[in-house]
């Protein structure tokens, strides 16, 4: 009797402790989302893929690169105090620069957010993704295709500012590493080294392809199958492919939704105009997408370090009619307190929501100009057709002829402050800056940054740009 | 209710009355041990009153009792017996040995075990060492008594936390601090200081939980033979707090504690009054601008004017009580211990306070006979009122120092006026501010033991340990425009649930024993932080008051919601023959969430052996030793801790890869803010310990001597990883530390005598720390990997050195003929512009070579005194905040200095402890150097007690009560450390990171107080 008790008692009390074991797997942090938990719930999934555009609104992949390019070129001065942002103003800039450090570590943090998606979702079943949609096997590869389309992105922005352009040597100069997993603990397969510049580009290609073959036309503030056609004619223009850069212009220029649009109140705002440009919400964290406090005076809770610089105004008011002149652009004072001009393309300087354009219309009318021009074409309008429509809406008359020049110049006016100058002068083999020398021409070492640091630190097989 | 506690109250007087009125006669006998011999000692009580004597030397007694009565004779080791008396008047008695009573019993890892047969290496501050030591702390315990246990008192405000080391430093960036075990609750370990309103990354010191009047024994474990059973929470070692319990019929003993207590300072620095400041600062400018301007020139007012004296304005005389009333004994199948205490606690400083209770209940009862049940309970309110501390303008000890003397922080109407620079009206903040910790903690847990077989028992314990805290943070407008404040409410819940198998037996002269223990604990917090800016007034104190309230997402530094998992399954097998030849192993597996998903399994074990020498047939004719042992260990323990020092938000999850939300363009979004680490394992440590204890004269002699080299490897390390990843850096297992050392324990009845006896506890160990390898891109000419991370540009972390070395340029002082001051660079050579970085050399280290402690106690008669002492000595200090306090121009020369200041040079030949205001060096005198370092040496009289207990002469005439006892303390009466640390405690309150021992800014001054108190027992 008594044993029959003691074996009911000491049932009793180990009852109470059976399967703790599986608690340690239990354990879940609660104010973050695990890896597992992104997967298995389709909210979560769809916010990963959002996750990507939100790598992109880190001013200093995305904002930050396009100032320098202007005030490395001819289009902005840099008058602001940051040392970093001095040196690379005064091609002096080595690879212990921080600015430079983030241009390059936000290349890869957007990648690793991007192959997140990549990697991981293709093995992802609709039965394990708790509120799956039934096209959920549709929507995966267009999120992947969204992911492909960041990546892509980011790389180009990367191979523009830490390799030579294509027109040295041909493409064979040294590129971007190209990653393509998403980090898990193992560090070897993120030591990559680098590719060339014709490898890195056919990575691009092929992103943009993917995104373009399996992502809506028109697709809300999110990627579409035209924003990887537009990034797709600047790759092939920047590649000299000519008929090819024509052609995905042409494409995107037939896509019902996206036309010129008819003023410049499309900063900022929704338009037809835009194929892509990264939005900044009140709401959305503020970090790192600083960038348009550097373009806006004090006055409008700027810094005032980027007034434009003189030789821009020069050649706007060859045409001082200009409505890109007249209208936008604001006179005020700079960091040093002397009188400038300004750009009010992004005006919200004191909420840092201002939204940075990536692809749109006005670029794609030139691209297809430039190409057409180039490969001696007309695919779907002349050269002088497309310069005229970006003429006609900033209230400038209708050329007769169009040159190279007309062309460049054009693009120049159009396209200044929106991180498009430094590439437009390197590839069409033009010194940076007007009467610059050796330093800043096309092919010199420091007209491409340094690799940073901590990359070559961490990665036995990192290399150097040449000079640095 | 009352009435009922009347009644029993009453009917417990009636007896005592009652018994007085017997017939009453003198009985006399003899009393002799089982071979025949007289025992003297031996004690003689009459039950159920509070007469009783002693037997003589000759074994022989006389007591005064009534027929019927009966006499209980108990002596250590013998078994009681008990007599009632008859008709005659002469009663002798022969005692037997009692072979389980002898066996003195250690707490060692889930268990217990006989002190002769132990062959882990442990420290025991037990009852011999306790019982006169008054403390407010009990952390004060540990200070000084145990070897190869330092414990540096932080400071003397309340509730900021101790230092304790066991056997140096282990780990760099895991957790360095023990385990705390409380009746076997393992305690929260995460770094929770600033729950104590401490700003800094110790655990919560968990002796501010516990009275110390219910402390039985404190147990600590060193080796891997006694460490290895916690697995990955063994590595820094094991603080066992073993609680009073009663015992099984034992008659009721209630015992009433009480004290009071008053506190001071003992020292700070010197600062000049407001008429020196104002001669010093005019002085000064007229050499500096070749001018002749009086004070009033510069601002200062004249001299005369009136100015503040702002330590006297925060300092106060502390006044402090404690009652604590214990009830203990049991019955013939139970035993209990219930008590409860009361503290009200003032320190020194204005605005520190600390209100306690109590509540202790722990039950022990053989419910069948083959069924035993209990609970260890302890309940603690604990209210904290605390000051800030160190680097902080806030902090009244450092901002008295540094605030401009001229400043008068009251208006003429007596209303405090906003300071006019950073530093706020210190005597405003001390006065008006608010940091209120609320913390109520239950620690306890119920068991139930079913005895399978007379060899086997299961048990099977269940234990929590709950915290609920808020803290108030509340900044008056004077202080902080507007005024500011934020409330945390905190549940820390820790619960644990063991099951275990417990075998013991004897064949002939083999012995074993065996322990299966199945362990489970979970650990889960869950935390709110509301801040609050803009008061309409001072008035409104909560932070519902205030006009715009935040909710953070992080308390702290950790998550809302945190947690963690253990699972672990230990063994323990322990054999010995015939007494002399013991052998012990033991072993556990354990998985912790906190680690890696493909490293979260560990495996420990250790194996530790003795051998016995003093039973061995050749040593029996050797009478002057009772006894020799010699014993080994070698094993492993783990340290799980991996967050302690690591900057990262993510509690315990750091191995996950974690996705934190974001937006764009207003759509939800998450993105990857740590990546996995699914590597990531703990901490190890491996052990080898040998160690001899003796025992010599008759017992009057403990000499125990040990040995241990402890090696960590896997240390935790932050490192950058390939920027390709998208991510900056990671923790890594890399890099490895070693301590090794030896422990010294000697204790001495100096004299033994019927009247007068002096007994001696001393210890000492010796401590070697060297950093083995480390991860870092830093190398020296040497080869050497270092880093200066951490270091603050004052310790460097380097292969080869021991941890945190000072690394410092070294000062010379002022050159008598030139009024430069000079320093040395990087070769010796004498130069007055350094180059702080470049000319750092090693200037010292951190960690003592040897410290410990010794504790006299004098018994003469009636009479007690209990001198308790601790040391330390090779470690040098680095006190941060002489960089403003001294010198001409900390923050542009608006604060106060040192009255040492007034020492600058003037002319060719003086000795000056500053430059020349002219000289070019000037400005830098007070630049980071070997000038902030000091010597760390110190003797310290920690605890002075004075005991008296009223005679039997007087208590016999005192039915009532069986012991009066009345005591006064001093603490910190005495210290003998370097002339140059006028003002400085050497024992300094470093942030406890490993990475910045011996590193303070200014230490709040320790305290000293003196204590009288009256123990009752009845």
């Amino acid at each position: 009797m008594k044993i029959f008790k003691k074996i009911i008692f000491f049932f009793a009390l180990t009852l109470l402790v059976w399967g703790c074991e599986s608690r340690v797997e239990d354990i879940e942090p609660e104010d973050n989302l695990s890896t597992d938990a992104v997967f298995s719930n389709f909210v979560n999934l769809e916010a990963a893929v959002i996750g990507v555009y939100d790598g992109l609104q880190d001013g200093d992949l995305i904002g930050t690169p396009d100032f320098i390019a202007d005030f490395t070129s001819d289009n902005v001065d840099f008058v602001g105090s940051f040392t970093t942002l001095q040196d690379i103003r005064d091609f002096d800039a080595d690879a212990t620069n921080g600015t430079i450090d983030n241009i390059w570590f936000d290349v890869f943090d957007v990648t690793r957010d991007a192959n997140n998606i990549i990697v991981n979702l293709e093995n992802i079943n609709a039965d394990d993704v708790q509120g799956a949609p039934a096209n959920f096997d549709a929507l995966a590869i267009q999120f992947i295709a969204e992911a492909r389309f960041c990546r892509a992105l980011a790389y180009l922005v990367g191979v523009n500012n830490f390799a030579q352009p294509f027109q040295v040597d041909n493409g064979n100069t040294l590129g971007m590493p190209i990653v393509t997993e998403f980090f898990e603990g193992d560090v070897e397969p993120f030591q990559q080294p680098r590719s060339t510049v014709n490898e890195t580009h056919a990575f691009i290609e092929a992103d943009l392809l993917f995104a373009m073959n399996n992502l809506p036309a028109s697709n809300g503030i999110r990627a579409s199958s035209t924003a990887a056609r537009g990034l797709l004619s600047r790759l092939y223009l920047y590649r000299e492919q000519w008929a090819a850069a024509a052609n995905m212009a042409n494409d995107v220029v037939n896509t019902t939704g996206f036309s010129l649009a008819s003023d410049f109140s499309f900063y900022n705002n929704t338009s037809s105009e835009h194929l892509f440009q990264v939005i900044n919400q009140p709401d959305d964290p503020a970090i790192g997408s600083d960038f348009d406090t550097f373009y806006n005076p004090t006055s409008n809770n700027g810094r005032g370090d980027l007034p434009i610089a003189q030789d821009l105004i020069d050649a706007f008011e060859a045409e001082p009619t200009d409505l890109r002149f007249t209208v936008l652009t604001f006179s005020d004072v700079d960091a040093g307190n002397n009188p400038g001009l300004f750009t009010n393309k992004y005006p919200n300087g004191a909420t840092n929501e201002s939204d940075p354009n990536v692809i749109r219309m006005g670029e794609i009318h030139l691209n297809r100009a430039e190409a057409n021009l180039r490969g001696g074409t007309t695919i779907g309008a002349t050269p002088l057709e497309d310069v005229n429509a970006i003429r006609a809406r900033a209230g400038l008359p209708a050329l007769g002829s169009v040159t190279l020049d007309d062309i460049l110049l054009e693009r120049r006016k159009e396209l200044a402050f929106e991180g498009a100058r430094r590439m437009d002068l390197l590839r069409n083999n033009q010194n940076l800056k007007p009467g610059g020398g050796a330093v800043t021409a096309p092919g010199a070492n420091f007209v491409i940054l340094p690799i940073p640091d901590d990359e070559l630190n961490g990665n036995p097989n990192a290399q150097q740009n040449p000079g640095y | 209710m009352r009435s009922k506690l009347t009644l029993m109250l009453a009917s417990f007087l009636l007896l005592c009355i009652n018994f007085s009125f017997g017939q009453e006669k003198t009985i006399s006998g003899n009393v002799t041990d089982q071979n025949g011999l007289p025992l003297p000692g031996v004690s003689v009580v009459v039950v159920g009153t509070s007469s009783g004597t002693q037997t003589d030397f000759d074994g022989n007694y006389s007591i005064s009792a009534n027929v019927g009565q009966v006499l209980r004779f108990s002596y250590l080791g013998q078994r009681t017996v008990n007599m009632t008396v008859g008709a005659s008047s002469a009663i002798n008695v022969q005692m037997e040995e009692d072979a389980e009573a002898l066996e003195e019993v250690v707490v060692v890892a889930y268990g217990t075990q006989s002190k002769d047969k132990i062959v882990q290496n442990v420290s025991i501050v037990g009852e011999e060492a306790l019982e006169n030591l008054v403390v407010t702390s009990p952390d004060q315990l540990l200070r000084g008594q145990a070897a190869g246990v330092n414990v540096v008192n932080t400071s003397g405000l309340l509730g900021t936390p101790t230092n304790i080391q066991i056997r140096g430093v282990n780990t760099i960036n895991g957790g360095s601090q023990p385990l705390f075990v409380i009746d076997g609750v393992v305690l929260t370990d995460n770094s929770n200081g600033f729950l104590q309103g401490a700003n800094n990354n110790r655990s919560a010191n968990p002796f501010s939980f516990i009275n110390p009047g219910d402390i039985e024994s404190l147990t600590v474990l060193k080796d891997a033979g006694a460490t290895a059973l916690y697995g990955t929470r063994g590595a820094n070692g094991v603080v066992l707090i073993t609680t009073k319990k009663g015992k099984r019929g034992q008659d009721a003993t209630v015992t009433i504690n009480n004290f009071v207590q008053f506190t001071d300072i003992i020292d700070l620095p010197e600062v000049l009054t407001a008429d020196e400041y104002r001669q010093f600062r005019t002085d000064v400018a007229n050499i500096q601008d070749g001018t002749s301007l009086q004070p009033q020139d510069l601002g200062l007012g004249a001299i005369g004017d009136p100015g503040s004296d702002f330590v006297d304005l925060i300092g106060r005389t502390g006044f402090s009580q404690h009652t604590d009333i214990s009830v203990r004994g049991g019955t013939e199948n139970s035993s209990y211990f219930i008590s409860g205490s009361f503290d009200d606690q003032e320190s020194f400083a204005i605005g520190n306070d600390l209100t306690r209770w109590a509540f202790r209940l722990n039950l022990d009862t053989q419910a069948t006979n083959w069924l035993r049940v209990g609970t260890n309970v302890g309940i603690t309110n604990t209210v904290l009122n605390t000051i800030g501390t160190e680097n902080n303008t806030f902090a009244p000890f450092t901002s008295a120092l540094l605030t401009n003397p001229t400043f008068i922080p009251r208006d003429d109407q007596g209303n405090f006026v906003r300071s006019p620079n950073f530093i706020p009206n210190i005597e405003a903040v001390a006065r008006l501010n608010t940091n209120e910790t609320d913390n109520t903690r239950i620690i306890g847990s119920i068991f139930g033991e079913i005895s399978l077989t007379p060899n086997l028992k299961f048990k099977s314990e269940f234990g929590v340990d709950r915290q609920t805290i808020g803290v108030r943070l509340r900044r008056a407008d004077i202080t902080f425009a507007g005024g500011d404040a934020n409330f945390r409410a905190v549940t820390d819940d820790l619960y644990r649930v063991t099951n275990s198998l417990n075998y013991t037996n004897k064949f002939g002269k083999h012995s074993v024993s065996g322990l299966l223990l199945q362990e489970f604990e979970d650990r889960r917090r869950r935390q709110t932080q509301v801040d609050g800016v803009g008061f309409l007034s001072d008035g409104l104190t909560n932070v519902g008051s205030a006009t715009t309230q935040t909710v953070s997402t992080t308390v702290g530094g950790t998550p809302t919601r945190t947690g963690s998992v253990i699972t672990g399954y230990l063994s323990r097998i322990s054999y010995d023959y015939d007494d002399k030849y013991l052998l012990e192993l033991s072993g556990r597996f354990d998985r912790s969430s906190r680690l890696g998903d493909d490293n979260n399994t560990g495996t420990f074990w250790s194996v530790a052996g003795g051998w016995t020498l003093s039973n061995e047939k050749f040593m029996e004719n050797v009478g002057w030793i009772n006894f020799l042992s010699l014993r080994g260990s070698i094993g492993t323990a783990g340290n799980d801790r991996l967050i302690d020092n690591l900057s990262i938000n993510r509690g315990n999850f750091l191995p996950l890869g974690l996705f934190g939300t974001g937006q764009f363009g207003g759509l939800a979004a998450t993105n990857v803010n740590q990546p996995a680490n699914p590597n990531l394992g703990f901490e190890e440590t491996r052990t080898i310990d040998v160690g001899l204890r003796s025992s010599f004269f008759n017992n009057r002699v403990d000499f125990n001597v040990s040995y241990f080299k402890r090696n960590t490897t896997d240390l935790l390390f932050n490192v950058p990883i390939p920027e390709q990843t998208g991510d900056l850096d990671q923790s890594l297992n890399s890099g490895e530390l070693e301590n090794s050392g030896w422990e010294f324990e000697l204790a001495a009845d100096i004299i033994r005598s019927k009247d007068f006896n002096w007994n001696l506890r001393f210890n000492l160990n010796t401590l070697d720390n060297e950093v083995i390898a480390i991860e870092s891109n830093e190398i020296d000419d040497q080869g050497r990997r270092f880093t200066d991370v951490g270091g603050g540009g004052v310790s460097r972390l380097r292969e080869g050195s021991p941890l945190s070395n000072f690394f410092l340029v070294r000062a010379v002082g002022v050159n008598a003929q030139t009024g430069d001051f000079e320093w040395l660079d990087i070769d010796g050579n004498v130069t007055t512009t350094p180059n702080l970085n470049t000319d750092r050399v090693d200037v010292g280290k951190a960690l003592p070579d040897f410290a410990g402690g010794f504790t006299h106690t004098i018994n003469y008669k009636n009479l007690d005194l209990t001198a308790a002492f601790n040391y330390s000595v090779g470690n040098d200090i680095f006190v941060d905040g002489l960089r403003f306090i001294d010198g001409f121009d900390a923050i542009g020369g608006t604060i106060n200095v040192r009255r040492q200041n007034l020492n600058f040079w003037r002319q060719p030949g003086d000795q000056a402890f500053l430059p020349s205001p002219a000289s070019a060096t000037a400005n830098n005198a007070n630049q980071l150097s070997t000038a902030q370092l000091f010597s760390g040496d110190y003797l310290r009289l920690n605890n002075l007690t004075v005991g008296y207990t009223l005679p039997n002469s007087i208590m016999d005439r005192l039915d009532f009560f069986s012991s009066v006892r009345f005591y006064g303390t001093a603490t910190n009466l005495w210290t003998l450390k370097g002339d140059d640390l006028d003002g400085i405690d050497p024992e300094n309150n470093d942030s406890g990171s490993p990475l910045a021992l011996g590193q303070s800014f200014f230490t709040a001054p320790q305290a000293r107080t003196f204590l009288i108190g009256l123990n009752v027992q009845f």
